[in-house]
């Protein structure tokens, strides 16, 4: 058997595989791990609207939870409270999300590194201030609770296996999509700002423009991402827009692989799961959770997909060594390619 | 650019990983405590849902110490069959209580769901357990509508409301003790709106004039601000702060610092003084003779408290608060209504039923009895401030007795009135509603003790 042949097909029989699992998790699954993958859909939007900024773009944002809770607060106050029907009040928030995030990436975007990462750490914390403390319209500590999923088109999503399957759809269209824009000319040029804005200026992109358009695009993930955790938890409040919340988003997004497509839903699945089967054992999860992040990032600063793509590339050269053939994708000795790198 | 980012991303993890470890872990590994493990068909599971790790760790490890005290005397063992707890720890995050109430339910399927700390995390899980027959303890959580307007046949609370304790408390005042007009500082959130509201209709009905409610974000660090706006000219016969946990804490400190105390009394909520806060503040404290009321005082000596005080400090080397003993009194309820159905868990209905109507006239904080709302009827104790041989404290003053979560008013009446909130009820006496300020029966004061 040609090993060239071999592992090109392994890949898409392994992904098949893996999306077979994926929808039909409902039929074996218990209800707790549809709960569970439904957490990981919607952090997963969140970890990737901060991996989308901090792998592509180099901004590392603190303010992704703002537009999280935007869309959450949009439906808890249109919504629920003044019964606004489906699509509006969730239409309106994305709408907010796009204004705010146009007008505070409008702001920061001036400001690169430590600078930016500053503002973007403020305005969050004044999305969080203004909710814990404005009783009046947002209900400061207590938020709003009781928030249910719409029926639509006769389909009641209400049930968590019908919700499951839209936020895996909404997910896979997401990550689709935002694929297709990391790989266009916009994507490259994006790349370019976070390797070295002053050239990419002096090649004449409109590099504060490139950025501002991935802030937007990013923020609106976040904001989806908001959405599906307000129907599913049927709950928004401050806590969840808290800035712990945000840092836990740069860490998965760290664990997962900040410069790999994949690293941020890698680092979502493992984070929630590990905290789901660790806290079965010990109230001091945080701990072990912590420990091996920082092991992780200690040993592979590239996350979990760094350490697998060392892996395998030690595994193919050896392979190669053995059958002196040439290992898939790359010369022996390059690191140029592994897995599907930025 | 990627080196620094690396960096500044380094710092971040190395920052997190800080935070992280402070929040200290209030229980031992819970290895310990779990029961040995039985025949697992005839097992009983209670989850259990508290704020074992964060800022509020303490409530936690109180309610622990308290619940793990019952189920150590009955051995972990009911009408033959073992209980098994699943303890899940919130962090006080409310997105946190409702996936773990989720685990708790989904995966691990609990017969009973207890725990509970704060009021959001009431409110968060009974709203997801309305559809579900599982039967919901809460034991500190106070919002009054979780046995009201909201209430829900599956929901049993032992233990009490935000108003219970401050209607008697504002009666006392403006009755007994001749207040007009007080000042009242409070934390801006449900549980204080609760308590003003309860103290505003007993105020009012005593007698009284006038409630001046001030509001604080919380949390909060300074309050010179604050303290510096009470006007002392105005004719106010007390300030009361109705907060607790540390805000209370730096505001009693402050307090004292400003001189305040000289111009103008101080008294609290509920919680305000309350142990092991109150061993936080200075002991100026003691000296000031601050009233407070609650449904325990630590120097409670009836022979259910002094039993219950003796085996908590035997196991626990430390004195009771009300969070332990109200979470050992709603394990002996869930216990004893096991007991009653002889360990069935089948017939949840059944359970509810057998718990509601458990007797509950030993509990070491004096009679309690569940109204039809499911809610406590019990002792209030007005106490004062004082040092005690074990700590600074609260000693007891005056009891009120079977206290609901009415107060004194007509079930249907009460439930009739928007609920408390920062408007409702009104601060000027003259606008409350006329049938608010009139009751068939009103309280009976007893010197504590008797």
């Amino acid at each position: 058997m040609n090993l060239d042949k071999l592992t090109r097909l392994a890949k898409p029989i392994l992904l098949a595989i893996g999306a077979v699992l994926l929808i039909t998790l409902p039929f074996y699954g218990s209800q707790y791990t549809i709960t569970t993958f439904v957490r990981i859909i919607y952090f997963g939007f969140l970890a990737v609207s901060v991996g989308f900024l901090l792998g592509q773009g180099g901004m590392i944002s603190l303010t992704q939870t703002a537009f999280f809770g935007m869309t959450g607060y949009a439906i808890g106050l249109l919504g629920y409270e003044r019964g606004i029907p489906f699509p509006w009040p969730d239409l309106i928030g994305i709408g907010i999300v796009l204004i705010a995030a146009a007008l505070v990436g409008l702001v920061s975007l001036r400001t690169y590194g430590l600078t930016f990462l500053m503002i973007t750490l403020a305005f969050g914390q004044v999305c969080w201030a203004f909710a814990t403390q404005n009783t009046t319209l947002l209900h400061g500590w207590s938020g709003f609770r009781g928030i249910r999923p719409f029926v639509l088109f006769g389909i009641d999503f209400r049930n968590s296996a019908n919700f499951y399957w839209m936020s895996l759809a909404l997910f896979a269209l997401g990550l689709y999509i935002l694929w297709r824009i990391v790989h266009s000319p916009f994507g490259l040029a994006l790349n370019g700002i976070r390797e070295n804005p002053r050239r990419m200026i002096a090649l004449g992109y409109p590099v504060y423009w490139i950025r501002l358009a991935a802030f937007i695009i990013a923020a609106l993930y976040a904001g989806i991402g908001g959405i599906l955790a307000v129907y599913y938890s049927g709950l928004i409040a401050p806590p969840t827009i808290h800035l712990s919340r945000a840092i836990w988003a740069l860490l998965v997004v760290i664990l997962g692989g900040s410069s790999y497509f994949w690293g941020p839903v890698v680092g979502t699945f493992v984070a929630i799961w590990l905290e789901v089967l660790i806290s079965q054992y010990t109230q001091r999860y945080l701990l072990f959770v912590g420990l091996i992040f920082v092991i992780v990032v200690l040993f592979s600063p590239q996350g979990i997909l760094g350490i697998i793509d060392a892996l395998r590339r030690r595994y193919s050269i050896r392979l190669a060594e053995r059958f002196s053939v040439r290992p898939a994708g790359a010369p022996a000795g390059s690191d140029k390619k592994g897995l599907e790198r930025r | 650019m990627e080196r620094r980012l690396f960096a500044i991303v380094s710092v971040l993890v190395a920052l997190s990983m800080l935070l992280m470890s402070c929040a200290p872990a209030a229980t031992p590994a819970p290895a310990a405590t779990e029961a040995p493990t039985a025949a697992p068909a005839g097992e009983i599971k209670i989850g259990i849902i508290s704020a074992f790790t964060g800022v509020f760790s303490a409530f936690g490890e109180m309610q622990r110490s308290g619940y793990l005290l019952a189920l150590e005397q009955y051995n972990y063992t009911v009408a033959g069959k073992k209980i098994k707890i699943i303890e899940e720890d919130d962090q006080l995050n409310y997105e946190l209580a409702i996936t773990k109430a989720k685990k708790l339910i989904e995966q691990d399927k609990v017969d009973i769901l207890t725990g509970l700390v704060s009021g959001d995390e009431g409110l968060t899980v009974q709203e997801y357990m309305k559809d579900k027959d599982i039967p919901l303890i809460p034991m500190y959580s106070a919002p009054e509508d979780m046995t009201m307007r909201k209430f829900t046949f599956n929901t049993l609370r032992p233990t009490w409301t935000g108003a219970q304790p401050m209607d008697p408390f504002g009666y006392w005042l403006a009755k007994e003790k001749g207040f007009k007009k007080v000042y009242m500082i409070g934390e801006d959130y449900s549980y204080p709106y609760n308590q003003a509201g309860g103290f505003k209709r007993g105020f009012c009905r005593g007698g009284g004039e006038e409630v001046t409610t001030v509001w604080h974000p919380v949390p909060m660090d300074d309050y010179s601000s604050i303290i510096a706006a009470i006007p002392l000219d105005k004719g106010y016969d007390a300030v009361i702060y109705n907060g607790a946990g540390s805000d209370a804490v730096s505001f009693v400190k402050q307090y004292l610092d400003l001189g305040m105390h000289k111009k103008i009394p101080l008294h609290g909520q509920s919680n305000t003084f309350e142990r092991p806060d109150v061993f936080s503040m200075p002991e100026e404290v003691a000296e000031i003779q601050a009233w407070s009321p609650h449904l325990v005082a630590d120097d409670l000596n009836t022979p259910e408290w002094n039993k219950f005080k003796e085996a908590y400090v035997k196991r626990w080397n430390k004195p009771p608060s009300a969070a332990a003993e109200f979470a050992y009194v709603c394990m002996i309820m869930i216990l004893r209504g096991l007991e009653k159905v002889n360990g069935d868990v089948s017939d949840k209905k059944a359970l509810v039923e057998a718990m509601a109507s458990v007797d509950l006239s030993d509990a070491p904080r004096g009679p309690v009895k569940l109204d039809k709302y499911h809610n406590a009827i019990e002792n209030v104790y007005i106490r004062v401030t004082a040092k005690l041989p074990d700590g600074l404290g609260n000693k007891g003053v005056v009891t009120i007795k079977n206290v609901s979560q009415f107060g004194p008013y007509d079930p249907d009446l009460y439930m009739k009135q928007p609920p408390d909130d920062k408007n409702y009820p009104p601060d000027k006496c003259s606008e409350m509603p006329a049938e608010m300020l009139k009751v068939e029966k009103e309280y009976e004061f007893v010197p504590f003790g008797q």
